[in-house]
């Protein structure tokens, strides 16, 4: 019983998110007198899941389906209203690997700032920098300003800081196969050396074959409500349910 | 920092580490960065010092030179909280991708600016020992004192403007209206002997009143009545704690609101 529980990733009791609706901004000014409308709109109406340590789970849904918020949620970046939840482990995600950059500064210095973002501490990072600037492989450009980069760059130097973080959670989306050949190559690597070392992997993507390629496990969000979790036939169904509605 | 354990000293590595990166960010927009920091209050307190020379008469010492560190101080605290109050707007990049210390986007704000005030104070106390005689060094010893204070009540401020403008959005126009007002409330270009007694009860509201009256009697060696200090010294406690319980309801869900 005890060695169960240890191998718990993450774990979500009834877990409920509402966001406010708004069609406009919202204003001080409103709120006193009253004018503001309070619509809700549920994004989670309470999912329960476990995920163990070691599994490789594929989140799927239509848009507004509530994988973001999950994800978002699971990553500590918003909270929920209610419910429970429990994570074992640091959690990096890959999503949108360049959103922390900022553009005046050089690549090096940015290194610093988004190591610890992604949860490394200060010894930590300098002594993983020369590893982060070799794996990335900019070349000159890692003394260069952000904004000199090219997408591909800043994928390459967000991906190598992320990766360095050591995590044990990994929250990814297909952006991960975009940008050149080589360094697919390298993050697909990297991804398939995480699974050998028993990492946790969230998958989200409407990318059937990615999915395909990396995960057990999947898991059905419609509408804030979970409508599978199983194995991977449920991209079948998942596919086939698109169809017909659509 | 051996005295704080693990998770306190990674804190303040990161508020540390998002403040040199401020301090950064801004010398690598203007070849001089720095220059700008001085040379503003320099040339404010040239223009407003012609004019007001002649409304407020201030016998002991030059009315420049008692312009000079009021403005430093007013700028640091006007400056610091107009740039945090939509902080958590413009920054939503970051707060939508990880998790952090919420906070240490807007003090690493507060912290860059003190690092700037601190230069331009050291310069002008180096420009003090040179120009004044009979400088009193032992109420140097306070300055410390009036800078702390002056940190937590514009950190205090900022923490509870952000917070409140992740929510509403008018905030920050009321924070740009305000301030200008807020500025002619303080003795910057005045002294507060210039006012009948009644207001000196309500000015002190204005924790700023005392932070400066601190400054004056540590450098000039100007009057200060300690007494209604208490009051600013409340005032701070109020908008300090009010900012952090309002900063702790409302950080959790940032990303729900930008």
């Amino acid at each position: 019983m005890k060695n169960k529980t240890k191998n718990i990733a993450i774990k979500m009791e009834n877990v409920v998110k509402n966001y406010r609706l708004f069609h406009e901004k919202a204003t001080l000014i409103e709120n006193i007198l009253g004018k503001s409308k309070k619509e809700k709109f549920a994004a989670l109406k309470g999912i329960s899941l476990e995920i163990r340590k070691g599994e490789k789970v594929g989140i799927i849904g239509s848009n507004g389906s509530g994988k973001t918020t999950l994800l978002k949620i699971i990553a500590g970046i918003t909270t929920l209203n209610s419910g429970k939840l429990l994570t074992e482990g640091k959690i990096v995600s890959l999503i949108d690997l360049s959103a922390g950059f900022h553009p005046e500064l050089t690549g090096e210095e940015n290194i610093y700032i988004n190591a610890l973002l992604a949860g490394m501490d200060r010894s930590e990072m300098k002594s993983k920098i020369k590893e982060i600037i070799k794996y990335a492989d900019i070349g000159k450009f890692i003394d260069a300003p952000l904004y000199t980069y090219s997408s591909g760059m800043k994928l390459r130097l967000g991906f190598a800081i992320a990766v360095a973080a050591n995590p044990d959670i990994i929250i990814l989306d297909e952006e991960v196969s975009a940008g050149d050949e080589d360094f697919q190559r390298k993050s697909m690597k990297k991804i398939d050396e995480f699974v050998r070392e028993g990492k946790t992997l969230l998958v989200v993507s409407h990318w059937m074959d990615f999915l395909k390629k990396h995960c057990e496990r999947i898991i059905w969000l419609d509408k804030g409500k979970m409508v599978a979790d199983g194995g991977m036939r449920i991209l079948n169904r998942y596919q086939s349910g698109g169809k017909n509605s659509g | 920092m051996f005295w704080l354990n693990n998770k306190q000293k990674k804190w303040w590595d990161f508020v540390l580490a998002m403040t040199e990166k401020e301090i950064k960010s801004r010398y690598k927009m203007a070849v001089f960065g720095f220059l700008w920091i001085f040379l503003n209050p320099l040339l404010q307190m040239l223009v407003l010092g012609l004019i007001f020379q002649f409304f407020v008469p201030i016998k002991t010492i030059n009315y420049f030179e008692f312009l000079f560190p009021g403005l430093l101080i007013w700028n640091f605290f006007s400056y610091t909280i107009t740039k945090n109050t939509p902080m958590y707007i413009n920054e939503r990049a970051l707060i939508q991708k990880a998790k952090f210390p919420r906070e240490s986007i807007v003090l690493s704000i507060v912290f860059s600016n003190l690092f700037h005030l601190l230069i331009s104070f050291l310069m002008f106390m180096l420009w003090t020992l040179l120009v004044r005689e009979g400088v009193d060094l032992t109420r140097w010893l306070v300055l410390p004192i009036a800078v702390g204070w002056l940190t937590v009540l514009t950190s205090g401020l900022s923490l509870l403007f952000s917070s409140l403008n992740v929510k509403w959005r008018d905030i920050n126009f009321g924070v740009q209206a305000i301030m200008p007002l807020w500025f002619y409330a303080t003795p910057v270009v005045y002294t507060l002997d210039l006012l009948p007694k009644w207001i000196e009860r309500i000015i002190y509201l204005n924790p700023m009143t005392a932070i400066l009256g601190l400054f004056r009697w540590s450098i000039f060696g100007m009057a200060i009545s300690w007494e209604p200090i208490v009051i600013s010294l409340v005032m701070t406690l109020i908008i300090f704690v009010t900012g952090v319980v309002v900063f702790k309801k409302e950080s959790p869900f940032f990303d729900d609101w930008i």
